[in-house]
């Protein structure tokens, strides 16, 4: 007989002795299949965060830069005006620097009524944007000085109001507020938000006329400019600071009425905190499989002085202290792995759940193998020293134990 | 012409109890040789668990020598003890020891696996012989008392040892079964030459051995 055929039947033993037990190795068990369970959902979810930050601002190059004015705990209001923009426009370092004035309003197309984003803006925001147009043209210079009533559609505006994100739309007039809108053109699909915007969920109007039709006071108005290039975003930072503090004649010690932010560090903090997030579970993970490797240790502890008797007998007929040691390894390994696979098997189902509640999660193969070989490591760990104790049981006691 | 399977030279055995030596075996010799059928008598404390032990290889002794089929076995390893046990001892115990949740034929196998031979042929064999050829699946719980000790003969022979070793086995039998094992007992000594030592109580099995051997305070008298 091979040495791979004893270990089958080692194996076969080890089964055996575990099937006879079901409900206790469940419970066993059960430390294990949470644990593996843990860290695939966590690893996935942590994934799909990732994934989610990246798509939010994917619109935006890192090279953008948000000025908005933060609500103060005293209520005073901001300084930040379109006034501003103007004021922004000469820094050498800023390539673009345009408005952008925000809201809701209810807006409707023959039957179809709906409650969605506006956003008055510049020309300029198109290329800051890096928006593609799908049909007609965005608004222009002249719409914006003439307050031409003309709108853009992101393109699940289109499917609200029209019924398909590739509606043939221009030239069509739909009601926004109480007024009658033309739209001139329909953006592509593009997924991700620009400062507090859904570019999809939006329609696009020149500033002067959201300010004076559609939004007027109650927009929520800030600033979005783009630096030259990477380089030259910390003195594009300074000199919008300088700029708006005189423009809001801020005195020396006085704190800043507007908040600049750039995109670069703003990705990737987001991406650095969710990162931090998904590491700080998968220790909970590990630490779940850590107490379920404790448990797996207790019940062998106790499998061991049950079977005191079973190990007297195998060692009277010749069974070897590496024979003993196998079998209870096995059977601790044997659990492990068991509940390793049926917590994977709850993780798909936990994995199916999470999609359907639209939770981001992203499933990555090698979650899988880092929950398998903590589950592997901690099954011979914690299997090891109750094995030990069994090979090491003296023969003659064993025998005699009732 | 004498043909020694096993030589015991003055073997002590002694254990030690919150600093207090206890002298168990006090100076055992004794020669076992090959076809013998010995029956090893004795009030209980007299030592001759403790003989049984250090001859079946369970334990070893504190001073003396041990020689199995001429080798010194007094010092080994307790993995060269499980080998001797494995291929050269059977043994049969009064309470059977069978394991419970194997079934007859596999607690039978079980000195083969650990062999690294499972000689399924053989165990067949030896179940037929025993009358057991309708139970190999059986688990011992559904067996009785006789049927139980036959599954445990049967195990003892599987690797063919030399010598087999029987604590009490009628001990836990009624008579009429206690007198069937004998008769497979003997058996295994007159037809298949196997060389025996068996410890009882009882004078009249005792009797069935061609040599009764007395152990009295650790010492043969």
């Amino acid at each position: 007989m091979t040495s791979t055929s004893i270990i089958l039947k080692t194996f076969r033993l080890a089964w055996k002795s575990l099937v006879a037990n079901p409900t206790r190795s469940f419970l066993t068990m059960l430390g294990i299949i949470i644990g593996s369970l843990t860290i695939v959902i966590v690893v996935a979810l942590g994934q799909g965060a990732k994934k989610e930050i990246e798509q939010q601002y994917s619109s935006l190059s890192v090279t953008t830069i948000l000025i908005n004015a933060p609500s103060t705990v005293e209520g005073a209001k901001s300084k930040l005006s379109y006034k501003d923009v103007s004021e922004l426009t000469p820094i050498q370092s800023l390539l673009i620097v345009v408005p952008q004035l925000s809201g809701r309003v209810q807006m409707q197309y023959q039957g179809n009524s709906s409650n969605l984003a506006v956003l008055g803006t510049d020309p300029g925001f198109q290329t800051l944007a890096n928006l593609n147009l799908l049909q007609g043209r965005f608004f222009t210079s002249e719409d914006d000085e003439q307050r031409n009533k003309v709108v853009v559609l992101g393109a699940v505006v289109a499917e609200e109001l029209f019924g398909s994100r590739t509606a043939d739309v221009v030239g069509k007039s739909i009601m926004v507020g109480k007024k009658e809108y033309q739209v001139i053109g329909l953006l592509e699909y593009k997924g991700g938000t620009v400062g507090p915007t859904t570019i999809d969920d939006s329609i696009f109007t020149p500033y002067s006329v959201a300010n004076r039709y559609i939004l007027g006071i109650n927009g929520r108005f800030n600033i979005n400019a783009q630096a030259k290039d990477v380089a030259s975003i910390p003195t594009a930072i300074d000199e919008i600071s300088t700029v708006l503090r005189q423009s809001h004649n801020l005195k020396p010690g006085m704190n800043d009425d507007f908040r600049v932010r750039d995109m670069g560090t703003t990705v990737s903090s987001a991406v650095g905190s969710s990162r931090t997030m998904a590491i700080l579970l998968a220790a909970v993970g590990i630490v779940v499989l850590l107490v379920g490797g404790i448990g797996i240790m207790n019940i062998m502890y106790v499998t061991v002085t049950e079977r005191t008797k079973e190990i007297g007998i195998r060692k009277a007929i010749g069974a070897k202290e590496e024979h003993i040691l196998i079998q209870f390894l096995f059977e601790a390994l044997i659990m492990s792995l068991l509940g390793y696979i049926i917590g994977i098997i709850f993780s798909f189902l936990v994995y199916y759940l999470l999609i359907k509640f639209e939770i981001s999660a992203i499933a990555v193969w090698w979650s899988y193998f880092l929950s398998l070989a903590v589950t592997l490591g901690i099954g011979t760990f914690f299997g090891y020293y109750p094995a030990q104790k069994a090979a090491k049981l003296n023969p003659i006691d064993a025998l005699r134990y009732e | 012409m004498s043909n020694p399977l096993l030589q015991l030279k003055d073997i002590r055995k002694s254990y030690e109890i919150s600093g207090t030596l206890y002298p168990v075996l006090q100076g055992i010799d004794l020669q076992i040789n090959r076809g013998d059928f010995i029956a090893l008598m004795g009030p209980s404390g007299s030592g001759k668990s403790t003989l049984l032990n250090i001859i079946g290889c369970l334990d070893t002794p504190t001073s003396g020598q041990y020689l199995f089929d001429s080798t010194d076995v007094s010092r080994f390893s307790s993995s060269k003890l499980a080998e001797i046990r494995n291929r050269n001892l059977g043994f049969i115990f009064q309470n059977f020891n069978l394991i419970p949740n194997l079934s007859v034929l596999e607690n039978v196998l079980l000195p083969g696996f650990y062999l690294g031979q499972e000689n399924i042929s053989k165990a067949h064999e030896l179940l037929n012989l025993l009358g057991l050829d309708q139970k190999l699946n059986r688990r011992p719980n559904e067996l009785s008392g006789g049927q139980r000790q036959r599954v445990a003969i049967a195990r003892s022979l599987l690797n063919n040892p030399d010598l087999i070793l029987a604590d009490e086995p009628t001990g836990a039998l009624d008579s009429k079964t206690g007198q069937e094992i004998m008769n497979i007992i003997v058996q295994l000594n007159q037809k298949d030459k196997k060389t025996i030592l068996m410890v009882t109580h009882d004078r009249n099995i005792a009797k069935m051995a061609h040599r009764i051997i007395n152990l009295s305070d650790g010492k043969i008298t």
